[in-house]
């Protein structure tokens, strides 16, 4: 509320978010996961003198270097850019929070942008022990990107002691911390394997290729054995509400946003499940009919069951940013009760600014809307007021709102999923006044503060 | 192992199966298609048996019962949309399967018994979609099966015995209900079965059929696989990739239920039936309602019987001695095949 509003009308700036980070964590994932591949198997390639297994290096080594340093650098940008402007308040907090945290990956990804590029252009320039060097060089600097995003990440589920001390390094090493580096990098080997069963599906020698579908199926061996242990190690550290959500998703209708949760789990359960199959009756047990559009399929279906399993946990923290203390409309959990008694529009300096210029009840009713809604809700797009207001009329949109008001889940069914909804009664009145105007025609988001 | 091999005979199984070959040639991937649907025959019988621990046929407890499966019971959503996304994917494969065996000829001696199999066990599965769409009992259901009965009795002789008989009685009620849940879980799962076992029979005595174009090439430059364990591994990761599908298609859009059927009360809408019988229905709607002597649904009924009637005729009109008889038949194929397609997507537009 003490910053603009970015309007994404349809799609929500939720999804803007959404879609560059999936895209960005396929990348990312790939970038560290792959770093520990190229090192490892150039010293397979080593320490079996095997130039055939130099040579296919070097033509992933390309594809990985355009595709992670391009491609990674560009998304990693655009989530910055994208959170800030969706998110201006919850993205101020973690900046707040975490300045020294986020200097320190910036100079990581900086150091291994540098070595990816020195690692591709020294082949045949460098020795080969030098050549090693540099790869594991670039695993190391890769997996410190993660160590550190990881902390941060984390925190916004499980922010741990920090709500008590406020000390970012509380926040950084919280609950759930350590099994999600661990989860993540059993998901980085896996899809490093994915990447690579597909270069290597491209290999005109059929004994090379066969050995290198099959040494590629065993990287998705690490979480098969160890994914379930590390998921039920996460999932004993998420907050107990959460997981409450998970289960009554899995007992309540199917169709609806309380089972979005369970269907999600599901999914991604399914996915990964299936992908170990994949991989074993597939790469494994069947190298030489492992073709390339098979290859394309099987990481179709492993980045389905991260982007799935990535969803999920985005969800896990709803209605909040960071856990038990801003919610995802950027309010903080302890201004509620302050901003339910004073009001809402003029606590902010960018809300009072708009509200100032908001001619009538409908226009300030607008601006509520936009500070306290369109985070998750868009008029007539994505989760769309004018479908879930469906034939209300104002008074029994107001009569709606109040109950949304409520801070006791007795009272407010919804407080799992949606933030508490806070201003004085005259506040809501607007809204209820500005959302039945959605609900009568396709009336859009129309007043333009200057 | 050896135990069970001198009870079962498995060393002869493997042995048949390992030398079993399939053809390698650029329509192989269609040969996929008749693994996907015996996946999710299976995928509908699981979930068909979990479904029937708490479904009711009564006329009272019918749709409180799927709601209760819906919204109470652990999973009972889940599978439901399983059962109802399988259903649908099932059908939509089948049609696939049918049309590219036909196109690949593989009607002709001697897989005349296999072609008529899975034909009737095409019509088998409209059968299942028929009778499981009344079952939750909601008034698109209700409307839509009323509709289904009305245009089978127009049909001539048996037409209004058989709907009577089904209908169990001059309305829709409890007894539609019980006879069209006997039929669901009881009649047609038997007639599945059986002919299911039969068809894969068929199967394993002619061997995968081959396009004529890969029959006419050089013995040398005719490539096969091992069906087992070469093409069976690959069968596998399909199945695979469609249980994903499946997956997916169920967590997120999972299968509503609408409101509990009036009898009394007007039709939705609107209404329409499931896609798969979107291309008659959509035919019959531009059938005047006289022509000349015989009534306009029961012409268009008759039109499309006959349209049809190909297909059970083709295996002894195109026997593979004649080119231009192997032409007609394909091209008969092509314009059932966009005709069905044209007027599907016509109804749901419409």
């Amino acid at each position: 509320m003490n910053y603009p509003v970015w309007i994404v009308p349809y799609l929500g700036g939720g999804w803007i978010i959404g879609i560059i980070a999936i895209i960005h964590v396929y990348l990312s994932h790939f970038a560290v996961g792959g770093g520990a591949f190229l090192a490892i198997t150039e010293g397979l390639a080593y320490k079996r003198k095997d130039d055939r297994i130099y040579d296919y290096l070097k033509t992933h080594s390309r594809f990985f270097m355009i595709l992670t340093s391009v491609s990674g650098a560009v998304t990693g940008v655009a989530i910055w850019w994208a959170i800030a402007l969706v998110n201006p308040d919850g993205t101020a907090i973690l900046i707040q929070n975490f300045t020294l945290a986020w200097a320190l990956e910036y100079l990581f990804f900086a150091a291994e942008l540098a070595t990816v590029f020195v690692y591709y252009y020294s082949w045949d320039k460098i020795s080969k022990e030098q050549h090693l060097l540099l790869a594991r060089l670039y695993c190391f600097l890769s997996i410190m990107t993660l160590v550190i995003i990881n902390g941060i990440l984390t925190f916004m589920l499980t922010p741990g002691l920090w709500i008590k001390t406020h000390y970012w390094l509380d926040g950084f090493l919280n609950p759930t911390y350590f099994p999600s580096l661990i989860m993540r990098l059993l998901i980085m080997f896996a899809i490093a394997g994915m990447y690579a069963m597909v270069t290597s599906s491209r290999l005109q020698d059929q004994d090379l290729r066969s050995y290198m579908a099959k040494y590629c199926a065993k990287w998705l061996l690490p979480i098969f054995l160890a994914g379930p242990l590390v998921a039920f190690w996460y999932i004993s550290n998420v907050p107990q509400a959460t997981m409450s959500t998970i289960f009554t998703g899995i007992q309540s209708s199917g169709v609806g946003n309380f089972s979005i949760l369970a269907r999600t789990l599901y999914l991604s359960l399914i996915l990964s499940g299936t992908i170990v199959l994949f991989a074993y009756f597939g790469p494994y047990l069947n190298p030489k009919g492992f073709t390339f559009r098979i290859a394309i399929l099987f990481l179709a279906c492993g980045l389905g069951a991260t982007g799935s399993t990535e969803y999920m946990r985005e969800l896990l923290r709803k209605p909040y940013v960071v856990y038990n203390y801003v919610y995802s409309n950027g309010i903080r959990k302890e201004d509620v009760p302050r901003l339910s008694q004073e009001g809402f529009l003029n606590a902010g300096v960018w809300s009072k600014a708009c509200t100032a210029q908001g001619e009538n009840n409908e226009q300030r009713g607008e601006v509520m809307f936009r500070y306290q809604c369109m985070s998750c809700h868009t008029a007539t797009g994505y989760r769309s007021m004018k479908k879930l207001l469906g034939e209300r009329d104002e008074d029994a949109i107001y009569g709606f709102l109040t109950m949304l008001k409520e801070t006791n889940p007795e009272k407010n069914q919804y407080l799992g999923i949606m933030p508490p909804l806070t201003g004085r009664d005259e506040e809501l009145k607007d809204l209820a006044k500005y959302l039945s105007t959605i609900n009568k025609a396709n009336v859009n988001l129309t007043f333009k503060p200057n | 192992m050896g135990w069970l091999d001198e009870r079962l005979g498995l060393e002869a199984a493997f042995k048949f199966a390992q030398k079993k070959q399939v053809p390698i040639h650029k329509n192989s991937v269609w040969y996929y298609a008749g693994g996907i649907a015996l996946m999710l025959m299976v995928i509908q019988f699981a979930s068909g048996i979990l479904l029937m621990v708490y479904y009711v046929p009564g006329l009272e407890a019918a749709h409180a019962s799927i709601l209760r499966i819906n919204s109470q019971v652990d999973f009972g959503w889940f599978f439901r949309s399983i059962h109802s996304w399988g259903a649908n994917l099932l059908i939509a494969v089948l049609v696939g399967h049918l049309f590219s065996a036909y196109f690949m000829k593989a009607y002709r001696k001697p897989r005349e018994f296999t072609w008529y199999s899975g034909l009737v066990l095409l019509v088998i599965c409209l059968g299942f979609g028929f009778t499981g769409y009344l079952l939750p009992w909601d008034d698109v259901s209700f409307f839509a099966t009323k509709i289904g009965l009305d245009i089978a009795s127009k049909m001539p002789v048996f037409g209004e015995a058989a709907a009577s008989l089904l209908r169990g009685g001059h309305n829709i009620g409890q007894g539609t209900l019980s006879r069209f849940f006997v039929i669901h879980v009881a009649v047609l799962p038997l007639l599945c079965l059986g002919l299911m076992g039969l068809h894969l029979l068929f199967v394993q005595m002619h061997g995968m059929s081959e396009p004529g174009y890969f029959k006419k090439l050089e013995a040398a430059k005719r490539t096969y696989e091992k069906f087992f364990p070469n093409f069976f591994l690959k069968d596998v990761l399909v199945w695979l990739l469609a249980l994903n599908g499946l997956a997916a298609l169920v967590t997120l859009y999972p299968w509503g239920l609408g409101p509990e059927a009036d009898p009394f009360g007007a039709a939705p809408i609107g209404i329409k039936p499931e896609w798969y019988f979107l291309a008659p229905f959509q035919f019959l709607k531009l059938v005047p309602p006289q022509v000349g002597p015989i009534e306009g649904e029961l012409f268009g009924a008759l039109l499309m019987v006959l349209a049809c009637s190909g297909m059970v005729i083709v295996p002894f009109f195109d026997k593979g001695e004649s080119a231009d008889k192997a032409k007609i038949a394909t091209y008969y194929g092509l314009v059932l095949l966009l005709g069905i397609i044209a007027f599907t997507i016509w109804g749901a537009l419409s």
